[in-house]
């Protein structure tokens, strides 16, 4: 039997509180990164919203990773490169002559594809980053919440003197990223973080970006389709576009939903490269 | 590119293809014995519902293989989506034919009334060729072709409820109503499966589009555009 319900009854039950309306981390309008003079990465516009995962994908050489070093200055130390147009972090110009580089990386942090812990004990690693920014006071405590937020904690509590050196490839790739979340950063940039790794310690680093994003924002860059779609929120996907006399730049294709990207993409090259028939 | 995947979407639409193929036989095998009283065919249209169930039961399992292999996506993700619907659409048809052999048989002693034969033939013919063109406008992912489905359907509607009235007419006799009673759910069997060629094309505007909609809203009728 179906209850009749008095439609007003249902309507009480729907939560009051408003939806929070996502913030903007990252503007860009109109960028460009030229290597020496020639365009790596062309006409790029897109925001990206604070606490939502936003994937990268599209095929080698369409810029992906050039994109994300964009966003904390990373270009800065490739000889020759030149970023155009603008990028605003929380409305302010990223490249502004009076901004720190180093301020913006320890606000950004990156973690990369190959983990790359220093020669270093496990809490020397964490501390690093704080140490260098002076942040001395309770050191301890900073390590311990950084592993723990890293979901690492539990793993090398009773050695943290241990080299690092001595963990498994995804407890040294959990381990860069605690070493990143020690400095307070409100941005992760991640490059390829799981590639390096087995499935089990892919899903390890999967279950930590899903704990994450309650508290950060998260870019990644993946050629792995089905990582994107498992963990992001947006999915951009750039492509690699060939001018008039064969020079190749990536370009945004299309930027939207992850759900949408997955079952209804706009672009046929999007729809291409998601069923796996780019061409 | 992705050759095994395209293979065996390939492969899926083929097999849905065969299976409409053996549903339109029930089909016109269960028009046959309604306009000719042909009992012994019944009995065979009954038995050929197995052969509509493997082929069922077949697609059911290459989709979940397919999917636990490929991970289809998009417009890939649809079709496989939409088959599973076509399949299970194409399944109900095949038993509404054995539902009206079944009734067929049970009413094989009462006289045949002309006019509710004549009626069975036009809404047998009817629903056959909307099992057609539904198939067909999903071979041909044509949009305008499924939706030509709904037109068609108000057709095999109207006779139903021509029929309808034919049978309240008949009178007070246990015996006769009895068999209008019977009537009525063969015509209802026949009205069911044009409806169910109407499900089969919004599965193929859902897949061209990537929009779910009903062609039309059983709910709220009249609410559509006119």
């Amino acid at each position: 039997m179906v209850a009749i319900v008095d439609p007003a009854r249902l309507l009480e039950r729907r939560p009051s509180a408003q939806v929070e309306r996502p913030s903007c981390v990252f503007e860009l309008r109109d960028v460009s990164v030229l290597y020496s003079g020639k365009a790596a990465l062309k006409g790029i516009s897109l925001d990206i919203q604070a606490r939502l995962i936003t994937a990268i994908i599209g095929p080698s050489g369409c810029g992906k990773s050039t994109f994300i070093r964009c966003l904390n200055r990373m270009n800065d130390l490739i000889p020759g490169a030149k970023v155009r147009g603008t990028i605003l972090y929380h409305g302010q110009d990223l490249y502004a002559a009076e901004v720190d580089p180093v301020e913006v990386r320890r606000r950004i942090g990156m973690v990369f594809q190959k983990p790359n812990p220093f020669p270093k004990s496990i809490f020397d690693n964490v501390a690093f980053g704080p140490r260098v920014l002076g942040l001395r006071e309770d050191l301890g405590a900073r390590v311990e919440r950084a592993l723990r937020q890293a979901a690492l904690w539990e793993e090398v509590k009773d050695r943290l003197d241990a080299s690092a050196l001595t963990l498994s490839g995804g407890q040294q790739q959990r381990l860069c990223i605690a070493r990143c979340l020690a400095v307070e950063p409100e941005v992760i940039l991640m490059d390829e973080p799981a590639s390096a790794l087995d499935p089990i310690a892919t899903a390890a680093i999967e279950d930590l970006m899903h704990e994450l994003k309650r508290e950060y924002t998260i870019v990644i860059v993946t050629h792995n389709m089905q990582q994107a779609a498992r963990v992001a929120d947006m999915t951009a996907f750039f492509s690699v576009d060939v001018g008039p006399e064969g020079e190749r730049a990536g370009i945004l294709v299309e930027y939207d939903r992850t759900e949408k990207i997955f079952t209804q993409p706009a672009d046929p090259r999007t729809e291409g490269y998601v069923t796996g028939r780019f061409g | 590119m992705r050759a095994t995947l395209q293979e065996e979407l390939d492969r899926l639409e083929e097999a849905l293809q065969e299976e409409a193929e053996l549903v339109l036989r029930s089909l016109r095998g269960a028009i046959a014995v309604l306009t000719e009283q042909d009992l012994e065919l019944a009995d065979e249209i009954i038995a050929f519902d197995d052969e509509v169930d493997r082929a069922y039961l077949a697609l059911e399992q290459d989709v979940e293989e397919l999917l636990a292999r490929q991970t289809p996506v998009a417009r890939d993700l649809r079709l496989v989506l939409a088959s599973l619907h076509v399949n299970l659409h194409l399944e109900r048809a095949a038993d509404l034919c054995v539902t009206m052999c079944k009734l067929a048989k049970l009413v094989a002693s009462s006289p045949a009334d002309p006019a509710v034969v004549a009626s069975f033939r036009e809404m047998g013919e009817r629903a056959e060729t909307m099992l057609r063109v539904a198939m067909q406008a999903l071979a041909g992912r044509d949009v305008a072709g499924a939706e030509s489905l709904v037109e068609m359907d108000e057709l095999i509607d109207r006779a139903n409820r021509r029929l309808v009235g034919r049978i309240l007419d008949l009178g007070s006799d246990p015996d006769r109503r009895e068999w209008g009673l019977r009537m009525l759910v063969i015509s209802r069997c026949l009205e069911r499966i044009g409806d169910h060629a109407v499900d089969i094309g919004e599965q193929t505007a859902y897949l061209v589009t990537g929009e779910l909609r009903e062609f039309t809203d059983a709910s709220h009728p009249g609410s559509e555009d006119e």
